[in-house]
């Protein structure tokens, strides 16, 4: 079975997923795609409704089979029943279900923050200097309107201060989190994990984007270098065509609508 | 006396999801029944088992367990009975998505409306002193403002329009995939399917100008297809309020 991940710079979900075909020692094509300009709206999947309508954003697509894979935690729990690789989540159930709970509070409450906070800082500028007829042939391509929609608000610079402000506490609330789970441990969930993977993955970013967020959290800090250096990781990381990875961003998962 | 407690509120949306797969499978269960009308998620005593005070929780044992859909995953693993996890990994890649899709995307829609028409105007009578102590006493930040939108119908024209066009596209998603399959993400029955009929039971009564049997054979096909089973039939049967007997439309055999 051959498979093909198109993915982005090594940050946020096209990094998790990377890690995690590094870590399993499987062999795939890896192609990589201006996710920041759109591309993954002209591969020949993108119409299939699992990858134009993924709530992750614009996150690493796998193609197996002909179908197209979205949502960097599943791809991940994909890849870790195919490679030989150290095992990537708990095999016992309820391990598992802290793993995927932790996975789920990342994707649902860290990775929208994160995502907004990265693409203010480090997509804004570039998306507002677009013409505005490549920027609407850009979008005019997206099956997901609320997606376009998130595109279009970055463009104009619309990122409201409840917002911004709501962000950075969640963001708090995550390290937070880390810290307290870490409690003497090298990996999240003991053993490490996809958690580790996701976790690090939104996070990385955030330590210069929210500095007092990581204030006074050793465990974290210790955490992020030994995730930075995990073979898999670094070998993700060194992938980076254009300086560091932590400042490229696509636009990501929506802000939950219900407050 | 089982091990196992679920605490929840009607076979709907997330109650619904970790009920029907405890049946489905054939876990011998204590319910627990919390009126979330009543705000019984708020109390105390509940809070201990979950702090946060979102329903449904599971405890197994002395484990505590809650998010509906990472306990679904819990029963299938952790107990015997019929697999609702096909054992091939791009069906169960297929499957977490379409649940992440429907928790995340697809059901605050359904939920935003729902709330809007049925939860809001069922609490609003009550006695305002007592509803706003209720409110105060909510643990999530995020759930006070859902639930004060609710009771106070304070959701705009502007979210419920955009809740509507969601409800919309995920029908027309939802159709589309049950004509490719039996099932919802893999051709055997599922968590998925699961999930979906939590979320979609109702929608030939909620939403008749989108899902019928002359626009979506197919949803109209699975529903029907699902509330056939022993374990759906037990399930809804448990249900106290006239929400979850709108079940019953199932039985027609034809909708227009």
């Amino acid at each position: 079975m051959s498979m093909t991940l198109y993915h982005g710079e090594p940050n946020g979900p096209s990094l998790t997923v990377l890690a995690a075909l590094f870590e399993k020692g499987l062999d795939a094509q890896l192609v990589k795609i201006d996710l920041a300009g759109g591309a993954r709206h002209d591969l020949a999947v993108a119409h299939q409704a699992e990858v134009g309508m993924s709530i992750e954003g614009e996150g690493p697509v796998l193609v197996v089979n002909g179908e197209g894979m979205t949502d960097s935690v599943f791809i991940a729990c994909y890849l870790d029943d195919q490679g030989t690789g150290p095992v990537l989540r708990p095999s016992e159930p309820y391990a598992r279900w802290e793993m995927m709970t932790w996975c789920r509070q990342i994707i649902e409450r860290c990775a929208p923050a994160a995502a907004f906070l990265g693409t203010k800082a480090h997509l804004a500028t570039a998306l507002a200097a677009l013409p505005t007829e490549t920027f609407l042939a850009v979008t005019a391509k997206m099956q997901s309107v609320d997606l376009a929609q998130r595109w279009s608000d970055i463009r104009t610079g619309t990122f409201p201060d409840d917002q911004q402000a709501d962000s950075e506490t969640k963001i708090a609330q995550a390290v937070d989190k880390v810290e307290a789970q870490l409690d003497g441990r090298n990996w999240l969930m003991g053993d490490f994990s996809i958690a580790d993977l996701e976790t690090y993955a939104w996070l990385a970013a955030m330590v210069d984007l929210v500095p007092s967020a990581f204030a006074g959290k050793p465990q974290t800090s210790a955490w992020l270098a030994r995730v930075a250096v995990r073979p898999s990781v670094a070998k993700a990381l060194s992938m980076a065509a254009s300086g560091d990875p932590r400042n490229c961003w696509a636009p990501g998962p929506e802000i939950n609508r219900w407050g | 006396m089982s091990d196992v407690t679920l605490y929840h509120w009607e076979p709907n949306a997330n109650s619904g999801k970790p009920m029907l797969a405890l049946m489905e499978k054939g876990v011998p269960f204590n319910s627990h029944y919390l009126d979330l009308l009543n705000f019984d998620q708020h109390d105390p005593e509940y809070l201990k088992i979950n702090p946060l005070g979102t329903i449904p929780a599971m405890t197994h044992g002395d484990r505590v367990l809650t998010e509906s859909t990472a306990i679904m995953e819990y029963v299938d693993e952790a107990f015997d009975g019929p697999k609702l996890m096909p054992s091939d990994p791009q069906d169960q890649w297929r499957i977490r998505w379409w649940m992440k899709f429907m928790d995340q995307w697809l059901a605050p829609s359904f939920s935003m409306i729902g709330w809007s028409v049925f939860v809001g105007p069922s609490v609003r009578q009550k006695d305002p002193d007592l509803l706003k102590a209720r409110i105060d006493r909510i643990p999530m930040p995020e759930r006070r403002v859902a639930w004060r939108k609710a009771i106070y119908g304070l959701f705009s024209d502007a979210e419920m329009a955009e809740s509507q066009r969601r409800v919309g596209v995920g029908i027309q998603m939802l159709e589309d995939a049950l004509s490719k399959r039996e099932w919802l993400a893999s051709d055997h029955y599922s968590l998925a399917d699961v999930n979906g009929f939590n979320l979609a039971y109702a929608l030939p009564l909620s939403q008749p100008h989108l899902s019928n049997d002359d626009l979506t054979p197919n949803i109209l096909r699975w529903l029907r297809a699902i509330y056939a089973r022993p374990a759906t039939k037990a399930c809804w049967a448990m249900g106290k309020t006239d929400m979850v007997k709108r079940v019953a439309i199932l039985e027609q055999e034809y909708i227009a």
